[in-house]
């Protein structure tokens, strides 16, 4: 492994579109095509990630090319911010690697009718309160504890269940990707193991970069569209980012596990093992994603319940119900997951298998599966960035289903290492540093917060604004930080 | 001995030593000193003892890493000493350590996975040397 800079082919397209020709390694299917713009492209050439593009290209029944959005950063075997769909009709795999260990791990927006003017003076009564009730640190369990049977229809049913047991309401469930419950789960597929590992911990935040944020609308771009989320300047909105936590990442690695064997069973050639995959169609494959499915309704459970813990946390606190304080979910976007989902390739309809590792889905206006308040502005998409710039609420637009699947970005991508962002922390503290810019953070350990400072990851901004001049969204608000929590 | 290797998003270790076994001890060393903060003051009352077998050394060592991870997520167990023997891709391991106590342990970093990202094991002249990504 080397953390020396790609030295690799960028050939430039357009503005904001780079291409990797699949002549530059034999064995690539299709070429790979990075979304950014000079300003980016010094980032992405810094590590490794163009060349986990390529390598993604190898894929059996890959379409169209191996895609990258502007937050790429080198990860491991696919990059983040990598999107491949794959044809199952034809030979098409499914990677674990491509949705990676925190499966369905996403982000969620709460609106509120609270002002700041309302928050500002209890901002850090505010924090602390959620910070001493929201469960959250390395392998914290959680107060919903489900037995076998509710496990089971957790993992099968995902947020549907929980609104049986009075944890979501039908909003909440029409303002979820995918409802909060991707069909074909098999929770029979997850392991003993995944199952202890994190069967306990539905509910609670977890750490590394997972956080939940109280944030205030900054400023708006296109008012219909913000009108319509119920998003106006100076609201506030809370902000969710977990994902399935230990049970994920449990059946990440038995799946890995299991498909050992599978590239010499099907005679498929892989420049990483990380890359390790099986055709959709074949028992392996339909393996995996029955377990993943399960994994990934029990992310959206997951980032249900720490709402519900937020709405009670707020209507303690503020004095009124969540009803009254409005807190009402905009939307919930995975941005680990794998779906089927039907695209066009060479003008015909096609059923293909998106991977999405650290990208997010972005529907455009009209499409089928939008909720009915949305259809016509486009599904919204909500990308955090870092807690001391900014974070953005997008809608997918026309170009994301011609050009990346119905795809943009997640997030504002690394760019700094985490060793370094804490070499780059000594003698300094991030919580007073924050403070001074009137943020308020709490985190257990100042590693965390280390890892986390604002200079270790690109400009969120930046990342928006190539999405956008792309075509694959449209920009609808920013919103500002005020006031962290994490693990 | 260890060293810790830049990775963007993850963190990577890269090991040396005279012997495979030592190896093996000292990427679980390595692993346990991201996991918690000052792990020499361990205490050893607990032991366990467990065997693996893999196709390879390198499957091997991510097996070895990844069930020491299970032993930390689920049994909770904080784990100082490793006793290894490495034979023909089979490993016999005697470990021992303590249950984590938040006000005794300080855990730093959730480590997700041991991925198979660029998994190295190299004899490399009269040294052995090992490199792995974790996802945390």
């Amino acid at each position: 492994m080397s953390k020396e800079g790609y030295t690799g082919p960028l050939e430039k397209i357009d503005e904001c579109c780079w291409r990797i020709p699949k002549s530059y390694k034999p064995g690539m299917r299709v070429d790979g095509l990075i979304f950014a713009d000079e300003r980016l492209l010094q980032q992405v050439r810094a590590d490794q990630a163009p060349e986990q593009v390529a390598n993604v290209a190898f894929l059996p029944g890959i379409q169209s090319a191996s895609l990258a959005m502007p937050d790429i950063h080198w990860g491991y075997g696919f990059c983040i911010g990598g999107v491949s769909a794959t044809d199952p009709a034809e030979g098409g795999v499914i990677s674990p690697g491509g949705v990676g260990y925190d499966i369905n791990c996403g982000v969620r927006l709460m609106r509120t009718n609270l002002t700041l003017a309302d928050v500002q003076p209890r901002l850090t009564q505010l924090i602390e309160t959620l910070y001493r009730h929201i469960p959250a640190g390395v392998g914290t369990g959680g107060e919903y504890l489900f037995g076998g049977k509710e496990m089971q229809r957790l993992l099968a049913e995902g947020v549907r269940y929980l609104a049986e047991r009075g944890w979501a309401t039908p909003a909440d469930i029409e303002h979820t990707e995918a409802h909060g419950s991707l069909p074909d789960a098999r929770p029979d597929y997850v392991s003993r193991r995944a199952l202890e590992r994190g069967g306990d911990q539905c509910g609670t935040l977890g750490s590394g970069n997972h956080f939940l944020e109280v944030q205030v609308v900054d400023e708006v771009f296109d008012e219909a569209a913000a009108r319509t989320m119920g998003l106006e300047k100076d609201l506030i909105c809370i902000m969710i980012h977990s994902g399935s936590r230990g049970l994920g990442y449990q059946v990440c690695e038995d799946a890995i596990n299991n498909l050992r064997k599978a590239p010499e069973k099907y005679g498929i050639r892989l420049p990483d093992r990380q890359l390790v995959c099986a055709p959709v169609e074949s028992p392996e494959g339909q393996e995996y994603l029955g377990a993943m499915r399960a994994a990934a309704n029990f992310a959206w459970a997951n980032r249900q319940l720490l709402m519900w813990q937020t709405r009670e946390v707020c209507a303690e606190f503020f004095g009124r119900t969540w009803e009254e304080l409005q807190m009402n979910l905009v939307y919930d976007v995975a941005h680990n997951i794998a779906k089927m989902e039907e695209h066009e390739v060479e003008g015909r309809h096609r059923l293909l298998c998106v991977h999405r590792k650290g990208a997010t889905r972005a529907f455009p206006p009209g499409h089928p599966d939008l909720s009915p308040r949305y259809q016509k502005i486009g599904q919204p998409v909500i990308i955090p960035g870092d807690m001391g710039r900014a974070s953005w609420v997008l809608v997918g637009a026309e170009g994301s289903m011609k050009k990346t699947f119905g795809t943009t970005c997640h997030g504002a991508g690394r760019v700094m290492s985490r060793t370094a962002a804490i070499q780059h922390a000594r003698g300094r503290r991030i919580d007073q540093e924050l403070a001074q810019q009137g943020i308020i953070a709490r985190c257990r350990n100042w590693k965390g917060l280390a890892e986390e400072q604002p200079a270790a990851y690109k400009d969120v901004s930046v990342v928006v604004d190539v999405v956008e001049r792309a075509g694959l969204a449209r920009k609808v608000a920013r919103l500002r930080p005020l006031g962290v929590v994490k693990g | 001995m260890y060293e810790i290797i830049e990775h963007t998003a993850d963190v990577g270790i890269r090991v040396r030593a005279a012997s495979v076994n030592e190896l093996f001890t000292e990427a679980a060393r390595a692993l346990f000193s991201l996991l918690i903060g000052e792990p020499e003051t361990v205490r050893q009352t607990q032991t366990m003892s467990f065997h693996l077998v893999a196709d390879d050394l390198e499957s091997l060592l991510h097996d070895w890493l990844a069930e020491l991870l299970y032993i930390f997520h689920v049994r909770r167990l904080v784990l100082h000493r490793f006793d290894v023997q490495v034979d023909d891709n089979r490993l016999a391991a005697t470990v021992s350590g303590e249950p984590l106590a938040m006000d005794r342990h300080h855990v730093e970093v959730e480590v997700k996975a041991v991925t198979w990202h660029g998994l190295k094991v190299l004899h490399e002249g009269k040294q052995w040397v090992a490199e792995v990504v974790l996802d945390i």
